[in-house]
């Protein structure tokens, strides 16, 4: 069996990646990509735009993605 | 008309999700490799992955923006199809069915009947499931394009396509594993991406109180106006509330639909299952802080003129209160918000029709193509025919969806068909577990008629056939609503199903005790909690979850 073919092995026999994990890069990204668009993007004209809501909706959606990629690492460590 | 503009860093958002689903499917391929993987994610699942797939599975994006546009019209009662509609059946299910599904390790709810009953009475329910699941997935598959179309000016045939192909993807390549994955994915995106705009509501109302303040007294309040049917916004008494969608709809649905019940199948033992139903209740009843609260945020706005809404497309004497939630975020979100709200709402849709398709793959294959056409089948055919399955769905559901384009009132059908196979179902299912004599020829025709009861009153509505008497008498109501004659159709059904089961039974020759170990109550071991630490008993979960609930429903009284 060639090194490739092993790996591939015994990934499959493994566990995957917890949902926790993939929950947090997503939003982690998505947070980033909010705020990016307060500080890049041409401005909107909405309603209590004067609040900054992607501004601490962005930060909290971070915070969030952050929190949920450290429990889904630290699960695959266990 | 079309409320919402994109901006590019909306688009990016919205092809991040498509891919990110795909790539997570891809992933999950290397570790479905069994039946027990594909149709069951390996029966390997936590309680909070599996409960929250649990909720997931029926947190569809038509539940979300159907129920914040009804909340327009019945105000504060939609609460109860989260509260009263859901939990007690929830915690009914951990705590006392759980133990008879989860330990005969069957794949499906039809795998049970089979087990307690014969295959007759799982081919009737495995059918009318199969069917039943994919005409909603089409018609979720429609309705999609048409929110889509209506408010973003999307071409019709690019969103069914783009979504289904995505869906047929990566619910192929990673069975329920994936579906649970994506489940979780959307459920946090609905969160994050929907919850704000009931926040800015509340802000530019001026607080809870404003939104909760100044409501028609029909629409303001959850019990106080229930006495009499003609005080309330929805037209319905408290004792049809309490026995139609509090016991027989609800304990219907999250009970005995296969949909959300496959979800705690996948748990990776008996405490976990147990749980699952239990701990998806707690988020099932936070959802009103987005779905009521909006509806009222957007109630009020549209009373004050702020909130103009567009003409139902299907029906052009009505407004469309199901854009709603669409209006709002177009109001208050900025550019990358948009692209998020948008991604929660088709991220919602997708997942919605994923569970449909999961569902449907495993009914069809393990309870009528291994049933009726290959008995002998091995695991890894029956895998390979579940992949097929989920292809030739996803196509199906395509086909339904273009027919509802045609014809818009074969909706009202499709939507109706809930109540005509849950409803008896429950009444089957209640009774083959909590009762040994029951026998197998009982159930089924108890089904048949039930089922054929509830078609029969909704046809019978449908088509004016049924006089203002017989409606009173059927409804207690003299002016039911929509929601009023479906609750009372599930009850009728129910009622005739429970009545015939339970007479032809003393009649037939019931299933001896042997037959029956591990399938009905007394005859199966009951799970033992005293060596479990409190914190993780399903009993004390279920304690919280209804205090949690009853104070819910006293403040809101």
């Amino acid at each position: 069996m060639t090194d490739g073919k092993k790996k591939q092995g015994a990934a499959a026999t493994g566990e995957p990646l917890p949902i926790w994990f993939f929950v947090g890069v997503i939003l982690l990204v998505y947070g980033l990509l909010v705020l990016a668009a307060y500080f890049m993007a041409a401005p909107r004209e909405t309603v209590l735009a004067s609040t900054k809501p992607s501004l601490w909706w962005g930060t909290i959606i971070v915070v969030a993605g952050g929190i949920l990629l450290g429990i889904g690492l630290k699960a695959r460590q266990q | 008309m079309k409320a919402i503009t994109l901006a590019p860093i909306d688009w990016l958002i919205i092809v991040l999700y498509f891919a990110a689903i795909i790539a997570i499917g891809l992933y999950l391929r290397r570790f479905t490799r069994t039946g027990n993987d594909f149709f069951l994610a390996g029966r390997k699942n936590s309680s909070w992955v599996a409960g929250l797939a649990f909720l997931s599975a029926n947190l569809g994006a038509l539940e979300i923006l159907g129920w914040t546009g009804g909340t327009m019209k019945y105000g504060m009662f939609v609460s109860h199809f989260y509260w009263i509609g859901a939990v007690p059946a929830m915690i009914f299910l951990g705590l006392y069915m759980m133990p008879f599904y989860y330990s005969s390790k069957i794949h499906s709810v039809p795998g049970y009947l089979l087990l307690r009953f014969d295959e007759r009475v799982r081919l009737l329910n495995a059918i009318s499931f199969a069917v039943m699941t994919l005409l909603m997935s089409g018609i979720n598959l429609y309705l999609m394009a048409l929110v889509f179309k209506v408010l973003l000016g999307w071409d019709w045939h690019v969103s069914m396509w783009i979504s289904a192909a995505a869906i047929g993807c990566y619910i192929t390549l990673g069975g329920l594993l994936s579906a649970i994955f994506t489940e979780i994915v959307q459920f946090f995106l609905i969160w994050f991406g929907l919850f704000l705009v009931s926040i800015m509501g509340i802000m530019e109302l001026g607080g809870v109180r404003a939104v909760l303040s100044g409501l028609p007294q029909s629409m303001g309040r959850l019990w106080a106006t229930t006495g009499d049917p003609s005080m309330n916004a929805m037209g319905v008494h408290w004792f049809a509330l309490v026995m139609g969608l509090g016991f027989i709809m609800s304990f219907g649905y999250w009970t005995t639909d296969f949909l959300v019940v496959q979800r705690a199948f996948s748990s990776k033992d008996l405490r976990s299952a147990r749980m699952t139903p239990i701990t998806a209740s707690f988020f099932k009843m936070a959802l009103p802080f987005i779905v009521v609260v909006a509806g009222l945020v957007a109630y009020k706005l549209n009373v004050a003129g702020l909130l103009p809404f567009p003409i139902d497309p299907n029906d052009p004497s009505k407004t469309w209160n199901d854009a709603a939630l669409p209006l709002l975020i177009a109001r208050y979100y900025p550019v990358g918000l948009v692209g998020l709200g948008i991604t929660a709402l088709l991220a919602g849709f997708m997942a919605g029709q994923a569970g449909n398709v999961s569902a449907f793959n495993t009914v069809w294959t393990y309870d009528i193509y291994r049933a009726l056409i290959k008995k002998d089948a091995s695991d890894a055919h029956l895998v390979r025919v579940g992949r097929i399955t989920t292809v030739v769905g996803i196509f199906l559901s395509i086909a339904t969806a273009y027919l509802a384009m045609q014809f818009n009132t074969i909706m009202d059908y499709i939507q109706a068909i809930f109540s005509w196979v849950n409803a008896p179902l429950f009444a089957t299912m209640l009774l083959g577990m909590f009762w040994k004599r029951t026998t197998s020829k009982a159930a089924f025709w108890g089904l048949s008629a039930g089922m054929l009861t509830s078609f029969a009153i909704f046809i019978g509505f449908k088509f004016d056939l049924i006089s203002v008497g017989l409606a009173h008498a059927l409804t207690l109501s003299a002016n039911p609503s929509d929601m009023t004659r479906n609750i009372w159709q599930a009850i009728w059904a129910w009622l005739v199903c429970v009545g015939l089961t339970v007479g032809i039974s003393f009649f037939t020759k019931p299933k001896t005790d042997a037959e029956l170990a591990g399938l009905v109550k007394g005859l199966t071991p009951e799970p033992d909690e005293r060596a479990v630490p409190l914190l993780a008993r399903p009993t004390f979960w279920a304690a919280v979850a209804l205090v949690v609930f009853v104070a819910l429903n006293v403040y809101f009284w």
